[in-house]
């Protein structure tokens, strides 16, 4: 019987082995930092759930073809980061624009909170003036706290090249964010 | 045979060009009366523009056939308008002889639509301006797809022209790829290419190779 | 606000990049670059918060995923779609410029539940190639390819189970070149060819992908998938 606590691995087999409600395990355990990763990608709560939604079902259905369970987390980010791209590509041509900034606070909220949404409108909109790849690579290494060994294995770049992609885009965010204290 | 091979010639026979007004009609009773109107404005631009309308023929009738309501199925083909309109600005930067070859501007737009980025769509073009450019965005494409990087790719792509491969050949580039890095098992993206790089220009043909190397799931 | 992305930036001390790769101890930094390794680090403590308004995807994508079947590991069934894959056979089936294929459908329909039509010798042209379909569909009563190569007409394209064993199949001589499609089972269900390696967004807003097919010209073997 698997449960929350049960490895990847074996949750990866009890899906294959026909229990598709299993799947439902590794959605609540990866579905927050999915969702994440997309939201800080995109830019936009609604196309960032379309695009994990999108990849879980793209997950499922390849599932067989994950020769790693063990390394499921990467698999995941792998396609959510794809799927990303996709949408940013069809983006492209629709004009729809990049970043938008995310909703304040309520005004009924305490005055910190409404600073920190600030903040944040702040740090989304030097984020989403950073290319695709600069911004994926700061998002995985700062914000999911991935090693660049795991890094490589989500974009399938080499190890210095998402260095240089990080130091370069630490490099943009700092210059921009000067206001920020 | 005799019946089967009869009709295929039929078949052949009836296979001669037709124009844009006969793509229009293609649409006659397949397409809701409710989208017809939009979706015979945006393929009268796309004529006027001097872009190709079959792609946007054929969006109206796959969506049609799928259901799509009228609103979406409008969406979908004014998509694909705008594609095809940012394909053929990368096109005219891409490829000196102008007009372009027939049929640059759809393949740019299908690999657009397959997520490949302008900048790497415009590199390949401009490798072999003159050259059929589908099989080498469907190569990159792929490489993209199975995660590698998308200037990595276009480099073993161009790589792999400058050493004399060409047209379907340059789609094998992304399959030995793929099979690099499935072989390797824990091996990088980037070691695979590495392989595939020293392995140009002789990779293994896929007129010689199994079809499909990989597991996948059923489909129902 | 913009961000200078054109080369104005200052270069980070090394230092400050190893401290905040995890390899230095922020402590041992100058005071100056211990500000900015703070100010990044708070942006991205901003950017790990949940989103003021998540919307979880559970509900949708399981529902999603209850229509599909299991994605059951099918070593046997898999082997025996290879074998059928490799196994040299003649065409059943040609598919000229997509609009000819209106008129042609119901006779091409009939040329593919002829028996024995395997058995036929014909090849593709110089501009042409065979595509091979395979997929398994245990429970279906009938799986048909609709794609741009027929004017996505339903009718044109039947694949077989002429063992009844759930594996659909069939082929087709095919234009080079692109191609989308999806299989359509028991004339309703819409499903992408789990085998196909290539996708795209179909472009209509629900996130369903088409298959992609390149079929490679003249005296290939397969559609290159």
């Amino acid at each position: 019987m698997v449960n929350d606590s049960t490895p990847d691995g074996a949750v990866v087999a009890q899906v294959l082995g026909g229990d598709g409600e299993a799947f439902g395990i590794l959605i609540r355990r990866y579905e927050p930092g999915l969702l994440r990763f997309a939201t800080r990608m995109l830019g936009n709560p609604d196309a960032a759930a379309d695009a994990v939604a999108e990849s879980f079902v793209r997950a499922y259905r390849h599932l067989a073809q994950c020769r790693d369970p063990a390394r499921l987390r990467s698999w995941l980010y792998r396609i959510t980061g794809n799927r990303c791209r996709t949408h940013l590509a069809r983006r492209h041509t629709n004009d729809i624009p990049l970043s938008e900034a995310p909703p304040l606070a309520d005004p009924a909220d305490a005055w910190a909170v409404i600073e920190r949404g600030e903040q944040l409108a702040l740090v989304e909109r030097a984020l989403a003036a950073l290319s695709a790849e600069k911004r994926e690579a700061f998002v995985l290494k700062q914000v999911e706290g991935m090693s660049y060994e795991e890094m490589a294995q989500v974009t399938g770049a080499r190890i210095p090249t998402l260095k240089m992609r990080v130091h370069r885009a630490r490099e943009a965010l700092l210059a921009a964010l000067k206001e920020l204290v | 045979m005799k019946l089967e091979r009869s009709l295929l010639l039929a078949c052949v026979a009836l296979s001669s060009p037709l124009s844009a007004q006969d793509g229009k009609s293609r649409l006659e009773g397949r397409v809701p009366e409710a989208a017809r109107p939009a979706i015979d404005s945006l393929i009268a631009v796309a004529a006027a523009e001097s872009l190709p309308t079959e792609p946007l023929v054929q969006k109206a009738l796959e969506g049609s056939a799928k259901g799509v309501p009228a609103d979406r199925l409008v969406n979908g083909v004014r998509r694909g308008l705008l594609q095809l309109r940012e394909a053929r600005t990368i096109v005219v930067r891409a490829v000196p002889s102008q007009p372009a070859p027939e049929g640059h501007v759809a393949a740019v737009s299908a690999a657009l639509a397959r997520g490949l980025s302008p900048a790497v769509v415009e590199r390949l073009l401009t490798v072999a301006p003159d050259e059929p450019p589908v099989p080498a965005l469907h190569a990159a494409a792929d490489l993209v797809a199975h995660g590698f990087d998308p200037d990595s790719a276009s480099d073993v792509l161009i790589e792999a022209h400058n050493k004399g491969l060409r047209g379907d050949r340059l789609l094998d580039v992304a399959q030995a790829a793929d099979h690099e890095l499935q072989r390797s098992g824990g091996g990088t993206h980037a070691d695979a290419l590495a392989r595939v790089r020293a392995m140009l220009p002789n990779l293994p043909a896929a007129s010689s190779a199994t079809p499909v190397t990989r597991r996948a799931p059923k489909g129902s | 606000m913009i961000v200078d992305l054109g080369g104005g930036m200052t270069p980070i001390d090394p230092r400050l990049q190893e401290a905040l790769d995890g390899e230095r101890d922020p402590g041992e930094l100058p005071t100056d670059q211990r500000e900015a390794y703070a100010r990044l680090m708070n942006a991205a403590q901003l950017l790990a918060a949940p989103p003021a308004h998540p919307v979880s995807v559970a509900d949708r994508v399981m529902a999603e995923i209850r229509t599909m079947p299991p994605p059951v590991e099918l070593d046997s069934w898999w082997r025996r779609a290879t074998r059928w894959l490799t196994r040299p056979f003649a065409v059943t089936l040609r598919l000229r410029p997509a609009w000819t294929l209106g008129l042609a459908a119901a006779s091409l329909a009939a040329i593919l539940l002829l028996p024995g039509q395997r058995d036929s010798e014909i090849t593709p042209g110089a501009a042409e190639g065979i595509a091979q379909f395979v997929g398994q569909f245990p429970s279906a009563r009938s799986v048909e390819v609709v794609g741009s190569f027929n004017d996505w007409s339903r009718g044109s394209l039947h694949l077989r189970d002429e063992n009844h064993d759930g594996i659909w199949h069939g082929t087709a001589v095919l234009p080079a070149g692109q191609h989308e499609y999806m299989f359509v089972v028991d004339g309703e269900r819409w499903i992408a060819d789990p085998l196909a390696g290539r996708y795209v967004d179909d472009g209509f807003g629900a996130g369903r992908q088409n298959s992609v097919l390149i079929v490679r010209s003249a005296n290939m073997v397969d559609a290159s998938r």
